[in-house]
């Protein structure tokens, strides 16, 4: 009997500390819960407000009497036909397709010269990480300058075709983007190649070892022993990136404010000159309200894809993380 | 198997050949930080590598407004930026930590809050412009337009997500049975978070510090959006360096881009074995 009752005292004493934690728990949580309200769920609602009538900061009335000029979704439909939106989108795709896919090769290939140990390993792995860490406006800054028509890459051009080079890079149509995009994968490379090769030091030595001495050549046993290991953390690298590059800004901002003409405007440029050039703030909201869906729609089938995938119980120690992610939204 | 004498030639070759190609840009603005007034445009005197007759007058032009050579003094120097974006890059990373550490520990220990995880990642999925409007148009009606309070703010709010999800990942390392030891001894379950956890977990604050503060300090958008005169931060006031009488200040904005990239290299580099945890939310550790 009295150790039934212990029982019941240990019990109830667990339940008042669950209790307790549950209640400091969410008072430790409460910050964060109203910096997302604050930032999250009223500005949506807002945005959405904003979207469907014609209001602008110089109309002079306070965005809450927007009302006034209620148009439903006339802002939606004019967005459909905006073809200079269209086109700052499939720029920014553009970008994204070309540049994340440069930055993981290069990361990789740079990656698998560092994962056996020379010497100077370390200060030149140092020196290799030092573009992602520059302010990106500076990086920005530093490819206009070295782009200009009497600049040092033209120099260095000259150099090499035996004869003074006159492009204008920034001021060219085709070519502006491409300086855009040197820009952006001398900036983020980097990253791709601190990422993989992390990845890359996780592969066990005995078992490449073994697989050696069975006869797999070098291609076999990056197919067979590394890819598999290495899987979550391409899908991690790939993401990020693609996620950071969609949202492309600063580099292009500095280097040709979308010029000549629209030529690198990307869908952040656009919305960003729609702001403060022709205050379209209402055209503007409908906007973004659109790129968030639709980023929030592809997101969502990324998880779903990755979770029908990542089923199997058999993980990478370092996927724990990234799977746990997965999982919690699939709950 | 040793690599051949070629293999690490070509080894050599190709890592020497990339570290060349990160340098160039960093060099060619390092150098021009350094060029007098007449040696920044290159169409006069040629691409020259290195300064001929090197000075500090661009760096002393935007900290005193005026230097040899050039007529037309500065009315609005540096050295306010730099102020501003010190204080409001510091400001919003104690903020994201405090907010970010607390909400970690909750959402690490107590199974409460199990949307923060999630809700918090996807303030970065976002481009920051695609919801500025409504954050604008909060911003003027609170009056935090171009105020070092609500520039803070809104970093506190960018860099959320970093700060969360790697203080989450440094205490899912702290060991339940500590935590539980203290508590037998009759701890109050914040004092054991207070006095046990959080001193075990110092290392990771101090680098999720350091890693809050490079994203803050190399902001250029907020700081675009939110700001107008008073507290424009480094970038920001790089970018607009230009008098009417001279036009572009190359040598200047090279002086000044220097200024503002040394911070984030170095700190970078300080906590480089965290940085691929940082830069993944965690997901990969080194």
């Amino acid at each position: 009997m009295s150790a039934s009752r212990k029982e019941r005292d240990a019990a109830a004493a667990k339940l008042s500390l669950e209790k307790e934690q549950r209640k400091l728990g969410n008072l430790m949580a409460l910050p964060a819960q109203l910096l997302l309200v604050f930032i999250v769920a009223f500005p949506l609602l807002m945005q959405l407000y904003v979207s469907t009538t014609w209001w602008s900061p110089l109309d002079g009335v306070p965005w809450y009497m927007a009302y006034e000029s209620w148009n439903w979704f006339a802002n939606y439909s004019d967005l459909v036909q905006d073809s200079r939106l269209w086109g700052a989108i499939w720029r920014t795709l553009l970008i994204v397709i070309v540049c994340v896919p440069a930055q993981f090769l290069l990361g990789l290939g740079l990656a698998t010269l560092f994962v056996d140990s020379f010497p100077g390993k370390t200060i030149f792995y140092t020196l290799l990480l030092m573009p992602m860490m520059v302010v990106p406006a500076v990086v920005g800054y530093m490819f206009f300058l070295l782009f200009q028509q009497s600049g040092p890459i033209n120099d260095l051009i000259g150099v090499f075709a035996g004869g003074p080079a006159e492009i204008n890079w920034l001021n060219d149509v085709n070519l502006a983007m491409v300086a855009v995009m040197i820009a952006e994968i001398w900036e983020w490379t980097p990253l791709m190649f601190l990422i993989l090769l992390a990845g890359l030091s996780g592969v066990p030595e005995d078992q490449m070892r073994a697989a050696r001495l069975l006869g797999a050549n070098a291609w076999q046993r990056f197919w067979r022993i590394v890819m598999p290991r290495m899987k979550t953390v391409i899908i991690i690298a790939l993401v990020l990136r693609t996620v950071e590059s969609l949202k492309v800004f600063d580099t292009l901002f500095i280097m040709t404010v979308g010029g000549p003409g629209v030529a690198t405007e990307s869908i952040s440029l656009y919305i960003y000159k729609r702001t403060f050039q022709d205050l379209e703030w209402s055209y503007v909201a409908s906007i973004g309200l659109f790129v968030l869906v639709a980023l929030s729609l592809l997101a969502g089938l990324g998880i779903w894809f990755m979770v029908r995938k990542s089923t199997k119980p058999a993980q990478v120690a370092t996927a724990q993380q990234g799977g746990a992610l997965a999982l919690q939204e699939a709950k | 198997m040793r690599p051949s004498p070629a293999q690490i030639a070509l080894r050599y070759v190709l890592i020497i050949l990339a570290t060349a190609i990160v340098l160039i840009p960093i060099l060619w603005m390092i150098s021009l930080a350094f060029k007098p007034y007449n040696e920044w445009q290159t169409a006069a005197t040629g691409v020259h590598w290195w300064p001929k007759n090197p000075t500090l007058g661009n760096f002393e032009y935007i900290f005193t407004g005026q230097t040899e050579g050039l007529v037309v003094s500065l009315d609005f120097t540096a050295v306010r930026p730099i102020f501003a974006s010190l204080l409001t890059a510091s400001l919003g990373t104690i903020l994201a930590v405090i907010v970010g550490t607390l909400g970690a520990y909750a959402v690490s220990r107590f199974k409460v809050a199990n949307n923060l995880p999630l809700s918090v990642l996807q303030l970065r999925l976002f481009p920051p412009l695609a919801v500025m409007i409504p954050v604008m148009i909060m911003w003027a009606y609170l009056g935090m337009i171009d105020t070092w309070w609500g520039l803070s703010l809104i970093y506190t709010i960018v860099t959320l997500p970093f700060s969360f999800w790697l203080m989450k990942t440094f205490f899912d390392e702290v060991p339940l049975e500590i935590e539980e030891a203290a508590l037998v001894e009759g701890c109050s379950r914040f004092r054991v978070f207070w006095k046990v956890t959080l001193p075990m977990v110092k290392a990771g604050i101090a680098s999720t510090i350091l890693f809050v503060f490079i994203l803050n300090w190399s902001d250029y958008l907020m700081a675009l959006l939110l700001t107008r005169k008073d507290w424009v931060t480094i970038p920001v006031y790089m970018n607009a360096l230009a008098t009417a009488m001279s036009g572009q200040l190359y040598g200047m904005k090279a002086a000044l881009g220097l200024i503002a990239a040394i911070p984030p290299v170095i700190l970078g580099l300080s906590i480089q074995r965290y940085l691929v945890r940082g830069l993944t939310f965690g997901a990969l550790k080194q």
